[in-house]
């Protein structure tokens, strides 16, 4: 009875130090595509960013009580698109005119503190659409103690506009990248199908099939591409944690890192490990294919 | 006249009358006597007048000082008025002026607040236009830009409307300065006239004081004189009643030697000897007696006078009637009580009406009780005043205690 030999791994038997360094150069490239998937899973995009720049202000009427406006803000806190909103009096508002305007002196003038309090509202990043602002705009219009509510109605649409342009070009990037490595490991699998070429005939003399050979490698560069993306994506997820620990100011951008661990993240991040998985397979194929056939 | 003058005149009268009454019922052969008469007559006459002249610049004296001091004492209520008023002006402008200090202040700090406000806002409009320009605040949180330019217009038009207040306040705090000044112009005008109107006076009350005491010399030069005149009228009445007693004791032998000793009754002041008169006694007018029988003190002069009759205050022209039957025995002018009209009603009782416009009788006529013979002058204050005296036996007695008279 004739014993037939196991193909798995069978590259990693025949180009045993190409292969470390492809694999090595694999890992290092999913970290950074990992961490850049997070980050743009985390933000949304532009998305978070231009929420946190973005700010629904209802000033409210000069003889408003502090307690009814609390009672206000709370209401208003609880709409589903609002993730925060703050009551400011009167006071914060006078001082924050005047630390806006850097000659405060003359705004110092004997009339006192001509300053409303108001309310600002914060949208969350993932309803941060028209769509989500306006219900919550309607809604302060319509309470009797709110003066004038500023929405930015001249350039929110523009804003919303050109957010959406900026994720999708963010997620242009992400893909631009993805396909210049499924390029640069096409290029890989084919100089490695060609390095072995010898190999896999005399393999094929002894019986071995050609398609079977190539199933085999195309399984094994799978594993190792979900194996290979899911560790680059994890250690990019925790280089992000810790960046977002250390550099707090990041968490406006793309958010807080204890987002990393929501199930919608993970789940980002097991389906861009099976991505790149079948892609690592793909490019198997694609590369054993072009080396047979001698194209480049 | 003065009440006092007519007192010491009335004793003039008494002396005159005494004189009248006897002198015609005088005996023949005392002309010794009845020469020293004449002569002392003559003298007392020349007295009397000399006496009423001194009177009559005496009594214009008192009315010219009483004139004057009246007016003294007006001018000295005027000015006292006059230096209530002007202090109460003065008052007046002083709290003005006050408020008027504190309105100039008041429309100084306005114009001062208003500048400033108006500087201000003149320099938010630039840094409003300057942050708008440079984007003031964060530039990457158009909501925070957004809420700042909308806290700059509410602050700009707090500013605006700020400095719409102080100009409406200054325009008013201006108003009231202006009526402020106007009330002290016009306070200051009244002042300066109420002033003068005050000199006026100062300078009237001076002259006033002046001619009273020019007019207190006077009087006590008149005085002076008075007293002398006096003394030699009370000389003069002793006189008189030494001849008046020379008189009676005539009168005395001569009815004992005609009567024999039914003469025995001697003349007394006895009023009863009037109560039995036939028909009794009446009142010779409707009056009441403002001066009084006896001796009196004289508060003008600082004197005190016998009077010998009463003085009956009645209206003017009313008739005089004789208080009994009688007959005539004087009518005619007696210096100081004017006409005077004698009744003698027998056994030495005699009743004297002094003060007389006009006679309705004449001497030696008959008369009866209620008689009219004569009348009071005419006066502008509608009074006149009727002297009446009653003798006795050439003794003067209070008619009041014969005659029902109002007093």
């Amino acid at each position: 009875m004739s014993e037939r030999p196991s193909l798995w791994w069978i590259d990693w038997r025949l180009s045993h130090g190409p292969l470390v360094r492809e694999t090595i150069g694999r890992f290092l490239f999913f970290f950074l595509l990992g961490a850049a998937l997070l980050s743009l899973l985390l933000s949304g995009g532009v998305s978070r960013f231009l929420a946190e720049r973005y700010a629904v202000t209802a000033v409210l009427r000069a003889e408003v009580p502090s307690a009814e406006a609390e009672g206000l803000a709370r209401k208003v806190a609880s709409l589903p698109a609002v993730r925060s909103a703050a009551y400011r009096d009167a006071e914060a508002a006078w001082k924050e005119f005047l630390r806006a305007y850097p000659d405060p002196d003359p705004l110092r003038g004997p009339g006192g503190n001509p300053m409303p309090g108001y309310i600002e509202i914060r949208i969350r990043p993932d309803r941060f659409t028209g769509e989500d602002i306006d219900p919550v705009v309607s809604a302060l219009r319509s309470v009797p103690l709110v003066e004038r509510v500023l929405a930015g109605e001249e350039w929110l649409p523009r804003l919303l506009r050109a957010g959406r342009i900026a994720s999708w070009a963010c997620w242009g990037i992400f893909g631009a990248f993805v396909a210049g490595f499924f390029l640069v490991a096409r290029l890989q699998e084919r100089a490695r199908a060609v390095a072995s070429a010898v190999d896999f005939a005399f393999l094929a003399e002894r019986g071995v099939s050609t398609g079977r050979l190539a199933f085999f490698r195309a399984a094994a560069a799978a594993v190792s591409g979900f194996l290979l993306a899911a560790a680059g994506t994890a250690a990019g997820g925790g280089a992000l944690f810790l960046s977002l620990r250390k550099f707090p100011f990041l968490e406006r951008v793309i958010g807080p890192p204890s987002d990393l661990l929501l199930p919608r993240t993970v789940a980002g991040a097991l389906l861009f490990s099976c991505g790149a998985a079948l892609l690592s397979a793909a490019v198997s194929l694609i590369g054993w294919r072009a080396a047979r056939s001698g194209r480049k | 006249m003065t009440p006092g003058i007519r007192r010491i005149l009335s004793a003039f009268l008494a002396a005159v009358v005494s004189l009248a009454i006897l002198l015609p019922s005088g005996a023949p052969a005392a002309r010794d006597i009845a020469a020293e008469l004449r002569k002392e007559r003559g003298r007392l006459l020349e007295m009397k007048d000399r006496e009423e002249k001194t009177v009559r610049e005496l009594t214009e004296a008192l009315r010219n000082e009483k004139r004057s001091k009246g007016r003294v004492d007006a001018l000295r209520d005027r000015l006292k008025r006059q230096k209530s008023l002007l202090s109460r002006i003065d008052r007046k402008i002083s709290v003005l002026n006050e408020r008027l200090d504190r309105a100039e202040k008041a429309v100084r700090e306005l114009e001062a607040a208003h500048g400033q406000a108006r500087s201000d806002l003149q320099r938010a409009e630039v840094a409003a236009f300057v942050g708008l320009r440079a984007g003031t605040g964060a530039p990457w949180r158009p909501s925070v830009r957004e809420r700042e330019r909308h806290f700059m217009r509410v602050y700009l038009v707090a500013g605006a409307e700020g400095i719409d207040r102080i100009t409406r306040a200054r325009e008013r705090k201006t108003e009231e300065l202006t009526g402020l000044e106007r009330q002290v112009a016009v306070t200051e005008k009244k002042r300066t006239s109420e002033k003068k109107v005050g000199d006026s006076l100062l300078s009237r009350q001076e002259e006033e004081r002046r001619r009273l005491a020019d007019i207190e010399r006077a009087k006590k030069r008149k005085q002076e004189e008075l007293k002398s005149l006096r003394a030699k009228i009370a000389r003069m009445e002793s006189v008189v009643s030494r001849v008046e007693r020379q008189v009676k004791e005539r009168e005395l032998r001569a009815r004992r030697r005609g009567a024999g000793g039914s003469a025995a009754r001697a003349p007394d002041g006895d009023p009863r000897r009037f109560a039995s008169l036939s028909g009794g006694l009446s009142a010779p007018l409707a009056g009441k007696v403002v001066t009084r029988f006896g001796r009196q003190r004289d508060t003008t002069f600082d004197v005190t006078i016998e009077n010998r009759g009463v003085e009956i205050e009645a209206p003017s022209g009313a008739s005089v009637k004789s208080v009994g039957q009688g007959e005539v025995a004087f009518a005619g002018a007696v210096s100081g009580f004017g006409n005077v009209l004698i009744v003698q009603h027998g056994g030495g009782l005699f009743s004297v009406y002094g003060r007389l416009d006009t006679f309705l009788v004449k001497h030696g006529e008959a008369v009866k009780k209620g008689t009219v013979v004569g009348r009071l002058p005419g006066s502008p204050s509608g009074k006149s005043v009727l002297y009446l005296e009653l003798r006795a036996g050439g003794t003067a007695i209070d008619p009041t205690s014969v005659i029902p008279l109002e007093r």
